[in-house]
């Protein structure tokens, strides 16, 4: 080659690697979904545990009103919406095509990240929103019960505490989502942009 | 084909594509093993219409840029300063300052010049991609300039 006689062709294939035998490789394939499966679970149990805590209560207690049971329905729904979306996210890469061209991949890539963002952001809100009104509809029938001073100040605590979470905790989890979303995204588009150099 | 067959015929080929990807043994590893389970859950979707080793080499090659997603900081290990110092003769250092060099190359040049240096055509490299052949040929003539200017600043002949 042209190249001053540096001949990195031979010196490239010089390289070896350690082959796994063929049934290491399939072992690591059934530990590799065994692993995801429990990553899954793991996620999954706190919310499942809270919901079946909720479906406890229904039964133990009984509540005679419609908005209790309405909010028992809304706040097991926010769980269980938030959980699917949150399911859904590891899944997406599995609608990638691995096998389009470098360049199409990460802009697939890009695609995804950017939708990804999308779905985190509302969902988190309708989380919010749901297991508030959830939490606020519960509430009226045991605060009726109340004198009218408890009844505010239950509520008011309550408001106090959905509001810290809407105002702080809310805008707080989105930004960091959404750094860590930004970052990628701009670095896939720089390595997409090397294609286009020249 | 049959998985066993491609698995054979391409590992060293995909193991050195990652190793120049992220010169790092154990990760390249890594990569190539993961690149060959995703093979093993598409090649029933795989039709012939497209050249196995093209198809092979696009997973790989996707899989290496997801890489930059999964964020593990990869410390690459600095190599000896002294290095030309010790058996010169030995091709060792230089296959190591190869894949060195080619690592630290932006990412999608690191993965054109894996596959030239895998020979595999320049037709096929544009389409595994996604460039025309004219611009991978002129990346290739300048990727190996630089790295030739590389070796030549390390003293290797």
């Amino acid at each position: 080659m042209d190249n001053n006689n540096i001949d990195f062709t031979t010196i490239w294939k010089q390289q070896k690697g350690a082959q796994p035998n063929i049934d290491e490789l399939m072992n690591k394939l059934k530990q590799y979904k065994k692993s995801n499966l429990r990553k899954m679970i793991v996620s999954n149990i706190l919310l499942l545990a809270t919901s079946g805590f909720i479906i406890f209560i229904w039964y133990h207690y009984q509540p005679q009103y419609i908005t209790s049971k309405i909010g028992i329905v809304l706040t097991i729904l926010a769980m269980l919406f938030y959980l699917f979306a949150y399911n859904k996210q590891f899944s997406t890469f599995k609608n990638i095509d691995d096998t389009q061209t470098n360049s199409e991949y990460l802009k697939s890539l890009t695609v995804l990240k950017v939708k990804q963002k999308h779905i985190q952001t509302t969902m988190l809100s309708l989380y919010f929103i749901m297991l508030s009104l959830g939490i606020c509809l519960y509430m009226y029938e045991y605060t009726s019960r109340m004198t009218k001073f408890w009844a505010i100040f239950a509520y008011a605590i309550t408001m106090t505490w959905i509001g810290f979470n809407w105002f702080y905790i809310r805008p707080k989890t989105i930004k960091k989502q959404q750094t860590k979303l930004d970052e990628l995204i701009s670095k896939f588009e720089t390595v997409n942009k090397q294609f286009n150099e020249d | 084909m049959k998985f066993e067959e491609i698995y054979k015929f391409y590992w060293q080929k995909i193991f050195r594509l990652c190793m120049g990807y992220v010169n790092d043994y154990d990760l390249a590893q890594d990569i190539a093993q993961e690149t060959f389970v995703i093979v093993w859950q598409q090649l029933p979707k795989f039709r012939n219409e497209s050249n196995i080793g093209t198809w092979v080499f696009r997973i790989a090659s996707n899989n290496c840029l997801r890489q930059i997603e999964k964020e593990k900081r990869i410390i690459k290990t600095e190599l000896p300063i002294d290095l030309k110092e010790e058996n010169q003769d030995s091709i060792e250092p230089q296959i190591q300052l190869l894949y060195k060099f080619i690592s630290e190359l932006p990412e999608t040049d690191r993965i054109i010049i894996s596959l030239e240096l895998e020979e595999v055509k320049q037709a096929e490299i544009a389409n595994i991609i996604g460039l025309s052949e004219a611009n991978v040929r002129v990346k290739i003539y300048r990727i190996k300039e630089k790295l030739t200017k590389k070796f030549k600043e390390n003293g290797q002949q």
